[in-house]
């Protein structure tokens, strides 16, 4: 102890010189990760300015009616973003329609009901899904989903809802294969382990004392997952859809392949169309003019803001959730 | 009759008479850990059983086991029987869900599900019975009240039950517990993360429900025990050292043990 006094005043002129040593690599290492963090900001700034910009030439010859013309002119130069906006929006949707159902059942299994050394195997595979490049989801969907549709699913759909008023319209022929529906197919199974694997974690995130408390007055599995685990995770669930859902509006490989790229809009989900990603991948190379391109960037600028915006909701709910949860 | 009899012939006596939980020869594993070594005890019906002991005595493990709840895990697995009513509910053919009913569980801590005041007590009473809404509006009344909180919370059953405090969720978990009728109530430790206040208030209710429950609870708080129970159970490392009446074990053990740990020299 006393040994330990007496060598501090040889050492308290070294010891000064590595304190502030340290305060400056400190305020060096501060100042580069603000750095990097700003950089995020000023890139997302910059690609905002930049569509902005792009876009300007089109959204003021065109004005608000660019947003609800469904005409998409090359040759007369009419341009209007509906028949792409209506496309992504309905891919998308549907998308989430079938892939919400499953992918809360696959976690629902995995998180209560699957047997442990089953687990991590099917849990991989969901998340390996998710690893496929969309190319080739793309060509999977062009050369083996859309014949299959063709030849045997839609003939039969038309079939069936022929002559019921409302879906013999939704479900009208000729059966191309490509379509609505088919990109929304493989659009669902795109966005499947994403709303797997977030719904599986807020699974985890229920107490197994409010498991047990429910299992404790006789509630089965069933009523444990609907009246307990859901609501409890209610707002992860929500986070997770939206993120697959941003997912899904900004997916351009595999959707452009299956689309069938028609600027137009049918009632037939059956019908080929095209979504704003697939149009841009599409038609920017032969976009001659200027008024063309600035059609394709303001495409894209709208793309940018849907997403976003959705994006930021599924933020704000994963936000929520997890406040909860700390408290 | 009790009187007649010395103290250590009346809990034999008792526990033959009308015995609602016998537990014979039961062994306990987690995975390949013994956690229960050959327990025997038998608890009355319609009074208190308190199980005290160290931390990882068994207490909560033993508490577990009577309605199964540990088979939610995997690797967890009783052996021996427990007889409730006489009947084995270890028994491979013991419905889970009907027995979870007859023997409704408390825990540490307050867990009251994600819905309203209301729904919390109606959720359970819904699920295996078909009731009209002025009947449940009874029921749910009834067992606030029986769990002293309706006129705590008796304006405002629609709001969520995780609006309540600690020691109100808590009776609500209780609420709960009994609003599904069970036989046997089985408390973990229900009072370990409540203030005094509120902790007084649920030994109150203890006393009040034991005339229609067999309830067993386990406490790390041994003046709770004492307050509470007619029965107490010491366990240690996974054995029971000592069963008897409250004041038996907390006047004269017979266990050197049981002295010890009730003294505060060790656990």
């Amino acid at each position: 102890m006393s040994a330990i006094q007496e060598a501090m005043p040889a050492t308290r002129g070294s010891r000064d010189a590595i304190v502030r040593r340290f305060a400056m690599t400190d305020a060096i290492f501060h100042g580069m990760t603000r750095a990097a963090a700003i950089l995020v900001l000023v890139l997302l700034g910059g690609v905002a300015i930049s569509l902005f910009a792009g876009s300007w030439q089109a959204l003021s010859t065109f004005g608000f009616s660019f947003l609800t013309s469904e005409s998409w002119n090359p040759v007369t130069e009419k341009f209007g973003a509906l028949a792409p906006i209506y496309g992504t929006i309905v891919t998308s949707a549907i998308a989430i329609l079938i892939a919400v159902p499953l992918g809360i059942g696959i976690a629902i299994f995995l998180t209560e009901l699957c047997p442990r050394p089953l687990r991590r195997p099917i849990g991989m595979a969901v998340e390996l899904l998710a690893g496929i490049p969309s190319i080739i989801y793309g060509i999977w969907g062009l050369f083996v989903l859309a014949p299959f549709l063709q030849t045997t699913v839609q003939p039969f759909i038309i079939s069936v809802f022929h002559g019921i008023p409302g879906l013999n319209s939704l479900f009208a022929g000729p059966p191309y294969g490509i379509g609505l529906l088919t990109s929304s197919l493989i659009l669902a199974i795109m966005v499947l382990p994403f709303i797997t694997s977030i719904t599986k974690d807020v699974f985890d995130t229920v107490p197994p004392v409010l498991k047990e408390s429910a299992y404790g007055i006789g509630c089965t599995t069933w009523e444990v997952t609907r009246r307990v685990v859901i609501p409890y995770t209610r707002i992860g669930i929500m986070g997770g859809v939206m993120l697959g859902l941003g997912r899904a509006l900004g997916e351009t490989m595999a959707v452009t392949f299956v689309i069938g790229n028609a600027h137009r809009i049918s009632t037939s989900l059956f019908a080929p169309a095209t979504t704003i990603s697939a149009t841009i991948a599409n038609e920017f190379t032969e976009a001659v003019g200027d008024l063309y391109t600035s059609s394709l960037v303001a495409l894209g600028l709208i793309l940018f803001l849907i997403t976003f915006l959705i994006l930021a909701i599924a933020r704000y709910m994963l936000m929520r959730i997890d406040a909860r949860t700390g408290a | 009759m009790s009187q007649m009899l010395s103290p250590d012939m009346t809990i034999a006596a008792e526990a033959a008479a009308k015995a609602k939980i016998e537990v014979k020869n039961l062994n306990f594993y987690y995975g390949q850990s013994k956690a229960l070594k050959d327990i025997t005890l038998s608890l009355p019906e319609r009074s208190v059983t308190a199980f005290i002991g160290p931390s990882g005595c068994g207490k909560s493990t033993l508490l577990r086991v009577f309605n199964r709840i540990y088979e939610l895990y995997p690797k967890q697995t009783a052996e021996g029987q427990v007889l409730l009513d006489g009947k084995n509910v270890l028994d491979r053919s013991q419905d889970l869900n009907l027995l979870r009913t007859k023997i409704g569980m408390v825990f540490q801590k307050p867990t009251p599900f994600p819905m309203s005041i209301y729904e919390n007590i109606a959720f359970g009473v819904r699920l295996y019975e078909k009731i009209s809404k002025s009947e449940m509006d009874g029921r749910v009344e009834q067992a606030l009240k029986r769990a002293a909180l309706w006129n705590e919370v008796k304006d405002k059953l629609n709001a969520s039950g995780l609006s309540l405090s600690g020691g109100q969720q808590q009776r609500l978990c209780i609420a709960r517990t009994v609003a599904v009728k069970p036989e046997v109530i089985l408390l973990d430790e229900p009072a370990s993360a409540l203030d005094p206040l509120s902790t007084a208030k649920i030994e109150e209710l203890i006393d009040e429900l034991q005339a229609d429950y067999t309830i067993v609870i386990v406490t790390h708080n041994m003046q709770q025990a004492a307050r509470v129970s007619k029965q107490t159970a010491f366990m240690y490392l996974g054995e029971l050292v000592e069963f008897d009446r409250t004041e038996k074990i907390f006047t004269s053990p017979r266990e050197k043990r049981t002295q010890d740990y009730i003294t505060g020299r060790f656990g």
